[in-house]
């Protein structure tokens, strides 16, 4: 499936900025998120328009940024070696409203939810005690509107997870 | 020894016995099961390791499923095109994994494009080895979704009347398309472990084309319909596909609106209708394709603004409101904004429409079209039927549409010839021009021709191929001579790839690379593999060489020797706006 839908940006040369897939609450059913940049809305629907022409597909939303509530998560990797700066963990969780997630004697893990640019200041504050490994998720997204999935999907006699 | 062989014929004995009773088919007989429950009775095809339980399951339906065996994979592809073109139905295809799959490759992305129905079976190395580079192991799958409709890959038996249903469905619903299935070798061989139970597929969840329009979207169309000044109608394939060539002729008749063909929507129309103005395009007629710059309202059925009818796409038709009707969401805006869209299947919209439209008459703006043919017929083709020099290929079908009084099935490969077909041929009834349009595909000719035949064994099929394109799919000759198809075959040999030829003259300083050909003796060729034929070189026999191929019991090949270095026009050079269009 994840062939099917990718193809469709890579012919057309647009730049999938991120993509997440999941099951959705009913089994069997999974959710894209994929995340593109275009200035042509048209442009946008045209390859929204492809995209529910794969056999499989079941409904395709298009949102723009402030459509939807969307959010991301990365983790931090920093070096805590002897003698370094000292973490002001209570900055990180009051501030930024990150959380330290696993540590070792020498390094700790820290992740941090929200928009991509939450996740960018998070990452110059924390950037000067060196970071050893940074890794970010794409988005997940729902629309701002009162429907749920079910409204959209055709009727069936769905198994619901619990 | 003796002890040990009468063991064996015991134990083979016994697997008879147990074949016999056995409860349940094989995933290979339940895919000929579903052959039948849809109706297939002839499929194309081409044998080999990975298919091998499945031919040998068709071995026990031979009386039942006619298969053809082809030469070549794309010529199975090709041939299942035409018999899907000329049938209605779904064309089907057979071919081993590895290459057998990968040469079917061109024929699918054919009949995408070209949306043709086709379910093509492929086998594929048993599900164990899958990844492994196994022999014959290709990945169909990763292969083909750019180019297919649907694609699945059966690894168990008990999916094969399920999928297949769902394949046949998506196959020749909504915008048809060809449909692959990728068949591991032991889902063929194995047993399934339940009864079969086909039921055929009417709906499905995640795909659901509209057929009937939203009242909405008619409404708007006839409001800018009636409202018209110099209403225009460009039909399209789809016009043939949903078969709504009555309701087609129905609404243009009391409307009164001028209509031009696109390529593959020839024949949708009589070309004697008083409403047919000719077809559009790149080498299209004058008016139609000139006066697109004055129509106030386009109305497009079945067809998708395809580059080679809209030229430079930003002066094309800028001043006139579009309804669209097409079956496919995705061609909506996708080339051409549409001011009143009308999504649904053209039969069904022209039927809703009808009520809505009112009678009218557009006799000024229809002779506007006229006017047009007088000078393209003066500059190009009164010149190309005059009897001077060497023959003309315009000659040639000019005189062949006499002779069958424009009622055969005209099946056209890729090229001049393919132009010349289109536009000497006086097409009287619908499904008569078979070409590869969209993929423009050398070679098709020949075993779309044959599949043509198959698809309606009735109707005179007359094949026109270019020297080059003959020798794409050659092989197939023997294919025809095999099923003694009475297919007739007109080479029109310019001994040139005469299009690219024509290109490099006018758009290349005439540095003609690469495009002679040093061509081989057709007719001995033909000979060979068993089929009759002739070469003809002079004006004064083309009509008894004519008469002779259409009089010849069986296939039949005629050469003409035509002029070699002849261009087609009107012509709108590639990327210029179609009123550019020139006539030398
Ligand atoms: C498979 C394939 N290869 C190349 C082309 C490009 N092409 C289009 S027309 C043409 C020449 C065809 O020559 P011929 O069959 O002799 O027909 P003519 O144009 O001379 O009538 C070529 C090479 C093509 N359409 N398809």
């Amino acid at each position: 499936m994840l062939n099917k839908i990718t193809i469709l940006f890579t012919r057309r040369r647009i730049n999938i900025e991120s993509l997440t897939v999941s099951e959705t609450e009913r089994k069997g059913v999974s959710r894209y998120t994929i995340v593109m940049k275009h200035d042509k809305r048209e442009e946008v629907e045209k390859l929204v328009r492809q995209i529910r022409k794969i056999i499989e597909v079941l409904a395709v939303f298009g949102y723009l940024d402030e459509e939807s509530v969307y959010n991301e998560i990365a983790l931090f990797k920093i070096a805590t070696p002897m003698h370094s700066k000292k973490l002001d963990i209570e900055t990180i969780n009051k501030v930024y409203k990150a959380w330290v997630v696993y540590w070792e004697l020498d390094y700790v893990v820290i992740e941090k939810a929200g928009t991509e640019e939450a996740i960018l200041e998070f990452f110059r504050y924390i950037k000067p005690h060196g970071i050893l490994e940074f890794v970010r998720s794409g988005r997940v997204t729902v629309g701002r509107t009162p429907q749920g999935l079910v409204e959209y999907l055709p009727e069936a006699e769905w198994e619901y997870y619990l | 020894m003796g002890n040990y062989l009468n063991i064996m014929a015991a134990q083979d004995a016994a697997a008879v016995v147990e074949l016999d009773e056995k409860p349940f088919l094989t995933g290979a007989e339940a895919m000929m099961e579903a052959l039948l429950a849809e109706e297939v009775d002839t499929i194309f095809g081409y044998p080999g390791g990975a298919i091998m339980p499945t031919y040998d399951a068709l071995y026990g339906y031979i009386d039942r499923i006619n298969h053809i065996l082809v030469r070549h994979e794309q010529g199975a592809g090709h041939a299942a095109q035409g018999y899907a073109r000329t049938s209605g139905k779904v064309g089907v295809c057979l071919v081993t994994s590895g290459p057998g799959g990968t040469n079917l490759i061109t024929p699918i992305a054919d009949a995408i494009i070209d949306c043709t129905p086709l379910v093509c079976i492929v086998g594929q190395v048993k599900s164990f080895l899958l990844g492994t580079d196994a022999f014959q192991e290709t990945d169909m799958i990763g292969v083909t979704t750019p180019v297919c409709k649907w694609n699945y890959q059966i690894t168990d038996p008990n999916e094969v009347p399920a999928i297949m249903a769902k394949a046949f469905y998506i196959a020749r619903s909504g915008k048809p398309g060809p449909v692959v299935i990728d068949f591991t070798r032991d889902a063929q061989a194995g047993l399934m472990t339940e009864g079969l139970n086909y039921q055929k597929v009417v709906e499905l969840m995640s795909y659901k084309p509209r057929l009937i329009p939203k009242d909405e979207h008619l409404q708007r169309a006839a409001e800018l319909i009636n409202n018209a000044k110099k209403p225009y109608i460009f039909v399209g394939h789809g016009v043939l596909i949903s078969g709504a060539m009555e309701e087609l002729k129905a609404f243009v008749e009391k409307t009164d609106i001028p209509c031009a063909s696109t390529l593959l929507g020839l024949s949708a129309m009589p070309i004697d209708h008083p409403n047919y103005v000719g077809w559009l395009g790149m080498h299209g007629n004058y008016g139609t394709n000139v006066l697109t710059t004055q129509a106030d309202v386009i109305i497009a059925i079945g067809m998708r603004f395809d580059d080679r009818v809209t030229g430079d796409v930003t002066k094309f038709i800028t001043q006139a409101k579009v309804v669209h009707i097409e079956i496919d969401p995705a061609e909506i805006d996708k080339v051409i904004k549409a001011d009143a869209p009308v999504v649904g299947d053209a039969k069904e919209a022209l039927k809703a429409l009808l009520p809505l439209v009112k009678t009218n008459n557009h006799a000024t703006w229809r002779n506007e079209f006229r006017k047009f043919d007088v000078i393209e017929n003066e500059k190009i083709t009164q010149r190309e039927l005059t009897p001077e020099g060497k023959i003309k290929m315009a000659e040639v079908v000019h005189m062949l549409s006499k002779k069958t009084n424009g009622e055969a099935c005209i099946v056209a490969d890729v090229g001049q010839h393919q132009m010349i077909a289109a536009r000497y041929y006086q097409f009287k009834k619908p499904h008569s021009y078979i070409a590869s349009g969209g993929l423009g595909t050398m070679g098709f000719a020949i075993p779309a021709s044959f599949g043509a035949k198959m698809g309606n064994p009735d109707r005179e099929v007359v094949a026109i191929i270019g020297d080059g394109c003959f020798q794409m799919t050659i092989q197939e000759l023997g294919t025809i001579a095999q099923s003694g198809l009475a297919v007739k075959m007109i080479i029109l040999n310019n001994n040139f790839l005469g299009m690219v030829r024509q290109w490099q003259q006018l758009f290349f300083d005439k540095r003609y690379s690469f495009v002679e050909l040093q061509n081989p003796d057709f007719v001995t060729i033909a000979k060979g593999f068993g089929i009759a034929g002739h070469t003809c070189n002079e004006r004064e026999t083309l009509s008894e060489s004519l008469d002779r191929m259409r009089a010849h019991d069986g296939p039949y090949l005629l050469e003409v020797i035509v002029e070699k270095e002849e261009n087609v026009f009107p012509m709108v050079p590639a990327g210029a706006a179609v009123a550019d269009i020139r006539l030398e």
